[in-house]
């Protein structure tokens, strides 16, 4: 498995548009940065810039439809190019195959919260809107890696329907629909869509200022654990049946 | 009894109500080349699918390496190496990088099996180009590369010379020729190209519409193909008595009770009418004969010949 992850690495090498995705992450706090000068503001409480730079659109849009993509391109060229049929006799289980892009996006969502914080920081302090202080920046630091974790989980389905497809075009239309369909659903019921339980939990001490929203934990785990193992049969099924 | 690497029985492929395969029973041998001969669509890439375990037979079984496929994978699989229709690899990478994936997934049996594989096919070492842009024998070669890589006991080669020059497939059928005399490798290569397995495989399959019509060793078939007399006569068994005693001839096939087959062709054609009629036997007719293999096939498909 871990053999199967470090090739996963390895066939990133030349993928620009995967790595030029990551200035994504800079997009928000760019936004905040711009927001705060507009009003020049100093002096800002730290957690109400950092709402805008990373927990605001970033968590909504812009990180699941970064993923989405990601997913996309990781599935594409081996279907397209037809490398499945190899991969198959190495032998790599079809079970192994998902893992390993799983393990993929979820360091890539993880790195790209991590940008997004540290271009918060930075965007934030130098300007000098809001005073550095350690307990600021890690409470930053820690709920950026809890989106970038929860987000992937949130993803799956776009995975699956991935690996379902031969081209891409469907599965990126579906990460636009789903992205959407997870913020929109949000104020009518959360659990019932992964990226809207994902922002249940992310937001569940109700710490995050201006987003007040009632809390069941287990519920919003349930909700993405039941669309996960769905995801996660649709596409063994659908590479089974690509056979 | 024989040891098969590979041996099917009646394996059957339908695709929607379309048989692509139909009851084939293929046979073979350790340390054998067995050419899979057939047109476009004849169903010799699904044979080798399913029994590289790609795609699942509508019924009939199969064996590989003595063993069923299925539950096995993780025994058998590392000792295949395949090519199975165009090889896929990454377009973004290059040839060694393409590789280099291959065997980190496969373990190689040694360090430098990467560069190994890729002199042998002719390929270079940490090139530069990506394989997005390599031509189509150079990415045939990469497959090539990429099957024998982990040393592997069979090579099941669908079509590998496809897109290869002149020079590289005549460089690519010395390599699996030697592959196999050498190192005692089980080859099974598919291929519409009659001449190519005329001049690689031990042992032929030829497949017509998904039917496996004969199934034999390259020799036997040779012989059915030789050269030879065509006699016609009145009475077989009178006319083998006559060229036994006359001309010492044992090397004759009997087709029917008035066709009979004499394959030693230096033989005075009017020497052997006169010295028939002389004993008692009517010549219809008598003819030089060559039939090629694609003559054989041509008569076996009943159809057009093979390129």
């Amino acid at each position: 498995m871990l053999k199967l992850i470090q090739t996963e690495f390895m066939k990133l090498r030349r993928r620009k548009l995967v790595w030029l995705m990551l200035l994504a992450a800079l997009v928000m706090p760019l936004f905040a940065f711009i927001y705060f000068n507009y009003f020049g503001e100093t002096g800002v409480d730290p957690i109400q810039f950092y709402r805008w730079s990373a927990f605001g659109y970033t968590l909504w849009i812009i990180l699941p439809f970064v993923l989405g993509t990601l997913c996309t391109i990781l599935m594409y060229d081996e279907k397209q190019y037809d490398m499945l049929k190899q991969l198959w006799i190495v032998p790599v289980s079809k079970m192994e195959y998902i893992y390993s892009k799983f393990f993929v996006v979820f360091i890539y969502s993880v790195c790209f919260m991590l940008i997004t914080a540290i271009a918060s920081v930075l965007f934030s302090v130098l300007p000098g809107y809001v005073v550095f202080e350690w307990g600021s920046i890690l409470y930053l630091l820690k709920k950026c890696i809890e989106i970038g974790v929860i987000t992937t989980f949130a993803i799956l389905p776009i995975l699956a329907i991935a690996a379902s497809q031969k081209g891409y075009i469907l599965p990126v239309c579906t990460t636009l629909v789903y992205t959407f369909l997870g913020f929109f659903i949000v104020s009518i019921n959360p659990y019932l869509h992964p990226i809207s339980s994902m922002s249940v939990i992310i937001m569940r001490s109700n710490d995050i200022p201006g987003i007040v929203q009632a809390i069941n934990i287990p519920l919003a785990f349930l909700c993405i654990a039941i669309w996960d193992i769905v995801a996660l049969l649709v596409a063994n099924i659908s590479l089974e049946r690509r056979k | 009894m024989n040891d098969y690497v590979i041996e099917t029985k009646q394996l059957t492929k339908v695709y929607g109500g379309q048989t692509a395969v139909n009851n084939a029973s293929i046979h073979v041998e350790q340390g054998r080349i067995y050419g899979l001969l057939g047109r476009n669509g004849a169903g010799k890439t699904t044979i080798m699918e399913m029994i590289l375990g790609l795609t699942s037979a509508t019924s009939g079984d199969f064996t590989v390496f003595g063993a069923s496929l299925k539950g096995q994978e993780k025994k058998i699989y590392p000792r295949i190496g395949a090519i199975i229709e165009k090889p896929g690899f990454y377009p973004n990478l290059t040839g060694t990088e393409n590789l280099e994936i291959f065997a980190k997934l496969r373990g190689t049996p040694y360090p430098s099996a990467v560069k190994n594989a890729l002199d042998v096919v002719g390929l270079p070492y940490k090139d530069r180009k990506t394989f997005g842009k390599y031509s189509l024998g150079m990415k045939q070669r990469l497959g090539i590369a990429n099957a024998i890589m982990h040393d592997p006991e069979l090579l099941i080669l669908d079509e590998p010379t496809n897109g290869l020059d002149p020079i590289g497939i005549a460089e690519m059928r010395e390599y699996i020729k030697r592959l196999s005399t050498e190192r005692g490798k089980t080859v099974m290569i598919s291929s519409h190209i009659l001449s190519e397995i005329a001049l690689l495989a031990d042992d032929i399959g030829i497949i017509d519409h998904g039917v496996l019509l004969e199934e034999s060793s390259m020799r036997k078939l040779e012989k059915k193909n030789r050269k030879y007399i065509l006699l016609q006569v009145s009475n077989t068994a009178q006319a083998i008595l006559v060229l036994e005693q006359v001309f010492n001839q044992k090397d004759y096939t009997v087709h029917d009770e008035n066709t009979l087959r004499l394959y030693d062709t230096g033989l005075d054609m009017s020497a052997i009418n006169k010295t028939l009629i002389n004993g008692g036997v009517d010549v219809i007719s008598s003819a030089l004969c060559n039939d090629t293999l694609e003559d054989y096939f041509k008569r076996i498909t009943g159809g057009a010949g093979i390129a």
